[in-house]
This record gives structure tokens, C-alpha cells and sequence, in this order.
């Protein structure tokens, strides 16, 4: 039996860990909210250095050439720490599509990525039905809400072409047909930055088109599910890990409140819920890298999982440090929120409910 | 990445199914028996011989005590394979082989352990475990039971409770109080006790369901010779710690009586139900899945020889309480039907079964609220709980129901 | 009032509202800055007492109503069905005034009572400090003897509205060196006394109406202490008991499960309307039946009222529950909602929009009573199991 990640894996994620422990502070978090930046965009280059963007990109393109399991443990540190940084959509979403996608147009996008001269939003497949494809591939409409679509270099987005088939576009987006805006309206996690953009006559590319356009999405949104269960896992640790060093601050009645059953038995919950997110998190990965038919299962497993654990860990956090988890100051807030973002942000928890029991026969 | 034995574990796992393949043909098909039929118990010490000739009756001892010194992951290769066939194994053979004669083994006199030991391999000596009393649960060492000293005998009285297979055991090891003026974990004592002793009166508890491997043993004036006490006097609690070492959280119950989700989502399927409680079963269902994969990292750990740390004890919390969840979910879904228990319908009884035992499961081997504890103690690191009897004589605590 | 009387004085009252309250509620408060919406308030809360409805229960004397308990209960359940700007006097007519009604001379009570319950004045409690929330006896804030009066010195925290109070009841530390009940004293103050800092706190999100308050070398005339030296504790519980039965909406001030339906109904969950799924059907009927169950424990609080007995500990089970309910209906609409429910209006009401319901939810599983500390009252109270270990108990303050 070896039902985990070997010891090399292990120790990217022990790097990766102290080096976001180090740098993605709360305070930072605080900074970027205040600097209303569009991305930690030194963050983001100290990731580059580090090769993190390419780290899937084939090393013939410029990248690492490491494999999903690599990119798991990575989202895992990256939902730890929330970092504010497009390496979702352009590492665990961009990176497989535009390999899967092939051409020389993806290729040259993979080689600025592993670069890191690249940064990409993608919009989920259902975004694009509105967007109108015109002769030679020009671009109408309009599309929100999109992560980081008011300051990728690149968007990916599933359109229609006239007689209804479906066709993967790569949109550079700094070109006179692209009008783009950061949403003005309150996003509920503030670390994230969404965006709106308009497009009238763009340009765009065709990656794909037809059946691969569907079956790269499929792919797309069980990888996406998977990765993110990685991120809500390492959200929920590092709440779980808060809750439990302010219960052995705070005194009250005389006692380290985290010497109270109604403390102890509600992080001990929470601890094991994480245990078992682990575990299905491990598994999505398993079906991930190796393919395996078992993946939407896998996926759903994952994701269902990986939600219910975040936001109890998230609540709990935050209702263990009293008045003081509400505050902005206290930073329960990051995770609380974030929460709520990844459980909606690749298909609610309803749908991925029923997907998983449609798997069970 | 990857669920396969390693080549070492592939060729073990390999020299085990041969050897089962070519020994164990006779319980190819499920044993004539209902559940709590304590025959299965007789029909253990057969197994228990067969594959004492094998030299698997004991793989985890060493090999000087006659078994294999086999690793954990071994033992549960071996299990694993051996439970592909119906053999008639549990805790009537278990206790003796897992718990009572590590236990005489590291605190026992030559003649003890000589006495004892290969028989107890044969399958020639079952044991019970007579630990907790109606007084001393999750509080183990409140046993009130009393051995006084009389010549060279210890003449007990007292009450044990959820004794296992009691009623079918030749020897049980025995916790009871020699000193109650001491503080409580101090005055304890460990005998070894003969069940064909007199003065010992096993009745079996009619539980919930009905049925049941558990018994109340009533111990009057039954007297034990010294000899067959187990360490020192006044120390039973740290050899008992022994015992409880050796208890691995693996008595999940005869997994093939009890419900798993999948049959649960089946049946709401068939009932029109699955949509109305889609999110339930799906978290439930994560719960079950969650568990099998975490059993997978455990093995995995075992078989990298690292040692499992304090989040061993979900296996039994969590497979309780999906259990429970489940079964009352399942017969929910079955409505009046599952109101009735002389049910010919197999998928009822289930249901019905493992609600029933799930209650008992969320109890037994550490309650669910002692194993949160653990958890938050030893894996989060949080305070222990505030003891009231620290230091108090033990015929000076309040003593309740 | 006998119950005919009482049917009748109701029906007066909610004809008085139906006139008056479309002015101060609503769209009469759509796009107001929390300076604005206060402003409103305080006209609301003058007409009121003019109609005798302010402060039913304290005398008309000081421009109370005169009234019972009974017809308070109604009419605050009644105002409920409206969104009007109450929530700025809620601390204050419901614990201060009833206080300095107990406890303050003719004169200061002449002078004060009228000011706020008319919401030319409001009042805050300064109560809880960073070491103390929950154990409200741990709390630090010392005050010393300075010749006819004291000073303090310290720091209270989760003071709500303190940036807009005049006057303030605060506990303080007198004596640390007897155990910690009983050595503190309660006294009210002027907010606007030299040394006294306000500073607001900011929240998850929205404007806030929490602060910090500092005290630094605070003078108070001895006048204002009220009860004991070192009783201040009892005055405390007092103050906290006061409010027999607080009328608490439904909803918890989250979404009603009627806006829950209107939500769903739109809402599609694969090819069909939300509300056809079953998940959510059950959902809804739990909240129904929860909210029966609630309903039935009122009314059995009310006839308690009613006959002259003290309601049970209905309350804590009603917050425990409500509040808990709120953070589910919350979450469950955003579920629907989707990915539109990450871009949100902070000023959007929180009856209304399920984001906003959902992200100030939390503080109500902590103010007031934390979930754990209504678990360990329905506990102690309702079952009488035993009262946690207290190790603090006869320990003087200072070695704790």
C-alpha cells in the first residue's frame, strides 16, 4: 500500500509551506485588501522565480514538467495561506487545457506561463453563451464575473460559433476590442479580485472546437474540483490550527478555554472532518494522475468533502474566538469568506451531490 | 501514488492465498449460524488449530513464542485474505491471542507464560476480558470489585459488565480493587481468573436488539490462588495499560450484517427518496469513503513502519456514527416495515441490525466523547480534563449510581 | 387591561402605525449613510413617546407610556413587521434607562429619562472587555478612589454605539484583591468626560456599530455609582435580567423563510426551479417546523407574562436556534445563488439579501451569550446538570 505522496513530493510541500508561511502573511493580506492592487503581483513574481507557474508546463515548453500530485500539494499551501494570486486559473486550470488543447498557439501561451510572463483567467464553460463569434474569430459581449479577468494577459472561454458548436478561445486581452473593469460592487471574499469585460470585435484564437471543446471542459471541471478540494483542505488546517492556538490563549472562568468539552469536542470534530477530507482529497488525487475511470467519483468525493470541511473549520474558527473573530483584525474573516467563495466557485454543492450519487449504482 | 503492496507485501499477500487456497476450503460459503450464535465460538478453536499448523495462528507474536514477528501490515494482509473466506474469527479467539497473553507475556513469571501461552495459540484456552463494571466505564480505573488476600488465595467479590464471550471463555483477566485506601489507580490489582471456578455466575445482557455476546459476570466469594496473579500487588492498572495498548479499535462489528451507504442510496433510489435527501447522502457518503481512504494512508504508514498516531481512533468514531446515521436514515426510508423485526427481508434486517448495534459501537472500546477527548489532547494538544479524585483515596470518592 | 381592552388598544396601535411608520421605514431609509438613518430614528422615536408608545413599560412621567409588559410585547412584535431605524436605542432603552430608573435620584432622573427615551440621548453598556466576555466578572477596568468621586482607567470593548452615546453604565474593577465578584462597582458616566477615547471597530464587513472605548484617568462623581462599592456584579445581573422577555424577529434579522422561498423559486437547480428540489423542500420544512416549535414556546411565555410568572429560559433555547437557522438559511440561498452571490452590496438589508444575512450571522452566535454558554444555561438551568469546574471561585482577583 502506498496511498500517498512520496517523500520528494513532500518536501516541495514543506518549502512551499515555510516559504508562504514567511511571506503571505495576514498582514500582507490586510496590505493587499487596503492597496486595492489587482493581484499580489510581487508575490506573484517571487512564485515565478520559484517556477511555480510552470510547474506542470512540459520542461520542452520551459516548465518543470511535474506532474498533478505536485500541483495538489501546492494548492494545498496556497488555500493555507489564501494567497491573493492567479495561480488557479492559470497553473491548475490554464496549464492542462492549453496542453490538452495543443497547437502552436497554446504552446507559445504555455512557454510564456512557464515564463511567467503570462497570467490567465479563465471563465467557467456555461459563462461564454452570451458571447457572440463572428467571422474570423472576432469576439462580442460581454462576460462577468471572472476571476482576475480585469488583469490577466489572457482569457480562456468556451463561445459558440453561429451554427452552435463550441469552440475554446484564447482572448489576449490588452487589445483595443477588450474593455475591462474590476467589479465595483463588494466581492464577498475580499482577497479575490473579480472582474467584467466587453468585447467588441476582439480578436481571438480557436484552440479547440466541438466534441474536444466538451471533453477538455468535462476534464477541466473534474481537475478543477479536485485541485480546489486541495485548497479548501489546507483553508480548513490552517483554521483548525488558529482555533486551536487562541483556545490555549484565551482564559475564562479561571481556565484555557480550549480545556472545555464544548471547545475540545467541537475542534476534535473539526480535526477529524479534516481527516477525512484528507483522505477523499488524496483519493481525487490519485484518480487525477492516474486517469482512472473512478475520476468523477473521485471529484465528487473530493469536493463534497472538501467544502463541508472548510466552512465548518471556517465557522468554528471564527465562533471560538468570540467577539473578537469578528472583527477584521482578528482574521477569521479570510477564512470564513473564503469558504463561502470555493463552495460555489466550480459548480454548488447540490450539483456535485447529485453527480455523486448518480456514481453509486 | 498507488494502492499496491509493495514486492515484499505482493509476495507475503501471495504465500498467504496459497496457503488459505489449499487450508481454508471449508468455509467457502457462510457459516450455518444467525448472528450471536455462540458456536461460532467452538468452531474458532478449529480455525485457531488449522492455522496454528500453519504458523499463522499468532503472526504479530514474536517467533520465539511460536509466531511469525510479522509487521502491522502483515497482519492486515493476512486478515484482508483471510476474510475473503467466512472462517469464524473474532474476539472469542482475538482476546487470548491479541490482549491476554501479550499481557502475561510482558508481565508474567516463566511458569505463567508457559502455562498459558501455546494453548492459548492452539485455540485450547479462549479468554474474556473482565474490566469494566457498571461503575467503570470510560473510567477504567474506578473498578470496585474486591480481591482480599486469604492464605495464599484472593477470595473476589463483585460485579463485571460487557464481558464478551464470557459464556463461552476458559480463563479471563481480571482487574479488581486489593486496596481501596489508596488512591484509585493504586490499588489495583490483575489476576488471571479460571471461569470454571466456583462462585462465578455468567448472565447474558438481553440488549436492544435482543441478542447479544455480552454478558454480566457476578463473581461471589470466588477465590483465585496467588499464583495466578499477574504483577505485582497494587500494580494491575499499569499492567492493564498492557492490555489496553494491545486493543486496537478494529471491533467494528461483523461488517457483512451491517448496511454501507451505497446500499442506503440504493434504496432511496428505489423509493423515490435519493433526491429529497441528496445532500445527506452525499456527506454521508463522503464520510464512509473518507474513512476507506483514510484506512488506506493508515495502512500506508504501517507499511512505510511508521507508527499511527492519535487519529487512529476515527476508524471506530466516525464508522459508528455513519452507521448510526445511515441505519436511521435506511429505516426511515423503509417506514412500517422496518417497525417489524422478525422481517424475512434481508435488506431490513440490516438496517435494523446496525442501528441497533451502532448504539452499542458509539460506546463500546471508548466512548465517542473519551475518543474526542483523545483527539483534542493528544493531536491538538489541548488540556486535559480537570480531574476530581487526583490524589483522593478511593474509598473517599462520591460514589453515585 | 383585561384581554378585551387590551385587543382593542392593540388594534389603536397598529393603526397608529400603519399611518406613521411608511415614513420611517423602508424606502424612507433606502440609500441613508448611518448618520442620516440615526437622524430618522431619533423623529421616530420622539413621535412615538408623543403617542405613548416609547418605552411602554417605564411611566409616562418621563415620557414613558405607562404601560404593561403585555402591551410592550405586542407592540414591539407588532414595529417588527416594519424596517424601521430602532436598532440604535435598542441597548439603550433596554437596559441603561430601566436602570437609571432604579437606581438614579429624582433630579438625574427628571433630567435623563425624557432625553433618551425620546432618542435625544443615547446610552451604552460598557461591559465587556478583551479578557472578559463571556465571564463578565473577569473583567480589568479599575477604578479608584480620587476625594468625592473615582477614576478610571482601562479599556471596555464590543461597545455597541458608543460613537453616538452621550451617558454610559459601565462595571468596573474597585477591589482587586477579593475574589472576582465581589469586587466590583457599577456607575454611570457622561461619555463625553475628559479621557474618554472611542474608537470603532471594524467589522467582516458593513458599517459598524461596534467600538472600543478607553479610559484614561476618567473622572465620576461618587453620585453616579450605582449600588454598592463591590456590588457591582449584582447590579450587573440586574441589568442583564432586566429585559424579561426580549421580542426577537423570527428571522434573527436574516432572511425570513418566505424570502428563502421567493429566492428558490427563481432559482434552478439543473433543469427545474429550486424550490421543486427536494433537498431544499426539506430544508424549508425544518425551518417551518423549528419556527412552529418557536412560535408555541412564545406563546407559552407570553401567558406566563400574562399571569404574573418570569418567563422560563425560552430565550435561550429561541437564540440558540435562530441564530444557528439564520447562518443555515444564509448559506443555503448563496448555494443557489451561486457564483452571483461573491459580488454583493454591503448596504443591502439583511432581511432581504442572503449575503448580507449570511456574513453578519456569526456575531450573533457570540454576543449575548455565546452558543456554548446558552448550551451550558439550558444545561444548568433546564436539565440542572452540574455548572462547569471553576477553579476562579474564592480566589482573590489579583492571584488569578
Amino acid at each position: 500500500m502506498n496511498f500517498d505522496f512520496s517523500d520528494d513530493q513532500k518536501m516541495l510541500a514543506d518549502h512551499a509551506r515555510q516559504f508562504l508561511g514567511e511571506t503571505c502573511t495576514f498582514d500582507r493580506l490586510r496590505e493587499f485588501v487596503a492597496s486595492g492592487e489587482d493581484y499580489d503581483r510581487a508575490l506573484w513574481q517571487q512564485m515565478v522565480e520559484l517556477g511555480w507557474p510552470g510547474l506542470s508546463v512540459p520542461e520542452a515548453a520551459g516548465g518543470l514538467g511535474l506532474g498533478v500530485l505536485e500541483l495538489c500539494l501546492l494548492s494545498e499551501e496556497i488555500g493555507r495561506v489564501l494567497a491573493p494570486v492567479p495561480f488557479f486559473s492559470t497553473v491548475c486550470q490554464a496549464v492542462p487545457l492549453l496542453e490538452q488543447a495543443g497547437g502552436e498557439v497554446a504552446d507559445s501561451l504555455l512557454a510564456r506561463i512557464a515564463a511567467g510572463t503570462c497570467t490567465v483567467a479563465v471563465a467557467n464553460p456555461d459563462q461564454g453563451h452570451s458571447l457572440e463569434l463572428g467571422g474570423n474569430s472576432c469576439l462580442d459581449g460581454a462576460l462577468a464575473p471572472v476571476a482576475w479577468l480585469h488583469c490577466a494577459d489572457v482569457l480562456l472561454v468556451t463561445a459558440s460559433e453561429t451554427d452552435g458548436t463550441a469552440v475554446l478561445l484564447s482572448v489576449e486581452l490588452d487589445q483595443p476590442g477588450v474593455q475591462r473593469e474590476r467589479l465595483a460592487a463588494q466581492v464577498l471574499d475580499s482577497v479575490s479580485a473579480w472582474g467584467a469585460a466587453h468585447f467588441d470585435k476582439a480578436l481571438t484564437t480557436v484552440l479547440a472546437r466541438g466534441e474536444l471543446v466538451v471533453a477538455l471542459n468535462h476534464k477541466l471541471r473534474l481537475r478543477s474540483a479536485v485541485l480546489l478540494a486541495f485548497e479548501q483542505l489546507g483553508g480548513a488546517d490552517s483554521a483548525c490550527t488558529m482555533a486551536r492556538d487562541y483556545s490555549l490563549e484565551r482564559y475564562t472562568f479561571g481556565r484555557q478555554i480550549g480545556g472545555y468539552q464544548a471547545i475540545k469536542h467541537k475542534l476534535a470534530d473539526v480535526r477529524v472532518a479534516i481527516e477525512l477530507a484528507r483522505s477523499n482529497a488524496y483519493y481525487g488525487a490519485w484518480a487525477l494522475y492516474t486517469d482512472s475511470p473512478e475520476l468523477p467519483r473521485a471529484a465528487a468525493l473530493a469536493r463534497i468533502s472538501g467544502t463541508e470541511t472548510f466552512t465548518l473549520a471556517a465557522e468554528e474558527n471564527l465562533q471560538v474566538h468570540g467577539g473578537i473573530g469578528y472583527t477584521w483584525e482578528a482574521n477569521c474573516h479570510f477564512y470564513y469568506q473564503r469558504a463561502r467563495l470555493l463552495a460555489v466557485a466550480v459548480g454548488g454543492p447540490d450539483q456535485w451531490a447529485a453527480e455523486l450519487l448518480e456514481s453509486i449504482r | 501514488m498507488d494502492f499496491n503492496d509493495s514486492p515484499e507485501e505482493a509476495a507475503f499477500r501471495q504465500e498467504v492465498k496459497t496457503w488459505l487456497a489449499e487450508n481454508a476450503q471449508a468455509y467457502r460459503e457462510p457459516l450455518p449460524l444467525g448472528p450471536g450464535d455462540i458456536r461460532i465460538a467452538e468452531m474458532g478453536r478449529e480455525w485457531q488449530k488449522i492455522k496454528a499448523r500453519g504458523g499463522y495462528a499468532a503472526i504479530s507474536w514474536p517467533t520465539e513464542a511460536g509466531g511469525r514477528g510479522a509487521t502491522p501490515i502483515e497482519e492486515v494482509i493476512f486478515a484482508e485474505e483471510e476474510n475473503r473466506y467466512h472462517v469464524p474469527v473474532g474476539p472469542f479467539v482475538g482476546i487470548g491471542v491479541g490482549l491476554a497473553v501479550p499481557t502475561i507475556r510482558a508481565h508474567g513469571t516463566p511458569e505463567q507464560i508457559e502455562q498459558f501461552a501455546h494453548p492459548t495459540l492452539m485455540g485450547d484456552i479462549l479468554w474474556c476480558q473482565l474490566f469494566s463494571e457498571p461503575a467503570a466505564g470510560s473510567d477504567l480505573a474506578a473498578v470496585r470489585t474486591r480481591a482480599q488476600r486469604d492464605g495464599d488465595d484472593w477470595v473476589v467479590n463483585g460485579q463485571k459488565v460487557w464481558t464478551s464471550w464470557a459464556h463461552t471463555a476458559d480463563w479471563g483477566i481480571l482487574l479488581a480493587r486489593t486496596d481501596p485506601e489508596q488512591v484509585k489507580h493504586k490499588g489495583l490489582t490483575f489476576f488471571l481468573l479460571d471461569m470454571r471456578t466456583p462462585g462465578i455466575d455468567v448472565r447474558p445482557i438481553r440488549s436492544i436488539s435482543g441478542e447479544s455476546e455480552f454478558n454480566e459476570v457476578f463473581l461471589t466469594d470466588v477465590r483465585i490462588p496467588d499464583r495466578c496473579r499477574l504483577g505485582e500487588v497494587g500494580a494491575g492498572w499499569g499492567v492493564a495499560m498492557t492490555t489496553l495498548m494491545n486493543e486496537r479499535a478494529n471491533s467494528t462489528g461483523e461488517s457483512l450484517l451491517l448496511p454501507d451507504v451505497s446500499s442506503l442510496v440504493r434504496l432511496a433510489r428505489e423509493r423515490g427518496l435519493a433526491e429529497k435527501n441528496q445532500r445527506e447522502l452525499a456527506a454521508l457518503y463522503a464520510r464512509e469513503q473518507g474513512l476507506k481512504y483514510f484506512q488506506a494512508r493508515q495502512l500506508t504508514a504501517l507499511s512505510r513502519g511508521e507508527q499511527l498516531g492519535p487519529m487512529s481512533v476515527i476508524s471506530k468514531l466516525v464508522f459508528a456514527n455513519v452507521l448510526q446515521d445511515g441505519s436511521a436514515m435506511g429505516l426511515d426510508m423503509l417506514g412500517l416495515e422496518a417497525a417489524f423485526l422478525a422481517t424475512e427481508d434481508h435488506r431490513v434486517t440490516r438496517f435494523q441490525y446496525g442501528y441497533q448495534w451502532a448504539a452499542a459501537l458509539r460506546i463500546a472500546g471508548g466512548a465517542d466523547e473519551i475518543l474526542k477527548n483523545q483527539i483534542a489532547e493528544r493531536e491538538l494538544g489541548l488540556p486535559g480534563e480537570i480531574r476530581a479524585d487526583k490524589g483522593v483515596p478511593f474509598s473517599q470518592l462520591p460514589v453515585g449510581r | 387591561m383585561n384581554p378585551q381592552e387590551l385587543n382593542d388598544w392593540l388594534a389603536t396601535a397598529r393603526n397608529w402605525l400603519q399611518e406613521q411608520a411608511p415614513d420611517y421605514s423602508g424606502k424612507a431609509r433606502q440609500g441613508l449613510t448611518m448618520d442620516e438613518d440615526l437622524a430618522l430614528g431619533r423623529r421616530w422615536q420622539a413621535l412615538k413617546s408623543d403617542a405613548g408608545y416609547a418605552c411602554i413599560t417605564l411611566p409616562r412621567q418621563y415620557d414613558g407610556g405607562g404601560g404593561t409588559e403585555m402591551q410592550k410585547i405586542l407592540f414591539e412584535a407588532e414595529e417588527k413587521t416594519w424596517d424601521l431605524p430602532n436598532t440604535y436605542f435598542g441597548i439603550s432603552l433596554g437596559m441603561p434607562v430601566p436602570m437609571l430608573l432604579r437606581y438614579g435620584s429624582e433630579a438625574v432622573k427628571d433630567e435623563l429619562l425624557p432625553k433618551a427615551i425620546r432618542g435625544e440621548h443615547i446610552w451604552c453598556q460598557l461591559f465587556s472587555e478583551p479578557a472578559a466576555g463571556s465571564d463578565l466578572a473577569a473583567l480589568t477596568l479599575k477604578a479608584t478612589r480620587d476625594g468625592d468621586g473615582w477614576r478610571l482607567n482601562g479599556q471596555k470593548l464590543w461597545t455597541s454605539w458608543a460613537q453616538y452615546s452621550d451617558w454610559g453604565i459601565i462595571v468596573t474593577r474597585s477591589d482587586p484583591t477579593v475574589p472576582k465578584h465581589a469586587g466590583l462597582t457599577y456607575f454611570y458616566l457622561d461619555m463625553k468626560s475628559e479621557g474618554v477615547e472611542v474608537r470603532t471597530i471594524r467589522k467582516l464587513a458593513g458599517e459598524s456599530e461596534i467600538n472600543e472605548v478607553f479610559f484614561n484617568n476618567v473622572y465620576v462623581p461618587d453620585s453616579q455609582r450605582m449600588g454598592e462599592v463591590g456590588g457591582g456584579f449584582k447590579v450587573a445581573i440586574e441589568t442583564l435580567m432586566v429585559e424579561r422577555y426580549a421580542v426577537s424577529d423570527e428571522a434573527c434579522g436574516g432572511i425570513s423563510a418566505e424570502r428563502f422561498i421567493d429566492i428558490a423559486a427563481r432559482a434552478r437547480i439543473g433543469s427545474r426551479p429550486a424550490l421543486e428540489d427536494g433537498e431544499v423542500r426539506r430544508l424549508l420544512a425544518d425551518t417551518l417546523v423549528e419556527r412552529q416549535g418557536l412560535r408555541s414556546i412564545h406563546r407559552r411565555a407570553m401567558e406566563a407574562i400574562a399571569a404574573g410568572h418570569e418567563p422560563g429560559p425560552e430565550g435561550a433555547i429561541r437564540k440558540l436556534l435562530i441564530a444557528k437557522r439564520r447562518l443555515l438559511l444564509g448559506a443555503a440561498a448563496m448555494d443557489l445563488m451561486g457564483p452571483d452571490a461573491l459580488l454583493y452590496d454591503s448596504s443591502a438589508a439583511q432581511s432581504n439579501d442572503p449575503v448580507n444575512a449570511w456574513i453578519e450571522a456569526p456575531p450573533i452566535r457570540i454576543a449575548g451569550g455565546t452558543d456554548e454558554i446558552l448550551r451550558n444555561t439550558i444545561a444548568e438551568k433546564v436539565l440542572r446538570l452540574p455548572q462547569d469546574h471553576r477553579p476562579d471561585k474564592g480566589v482573590p482577583f489579583n492571584q488569578l
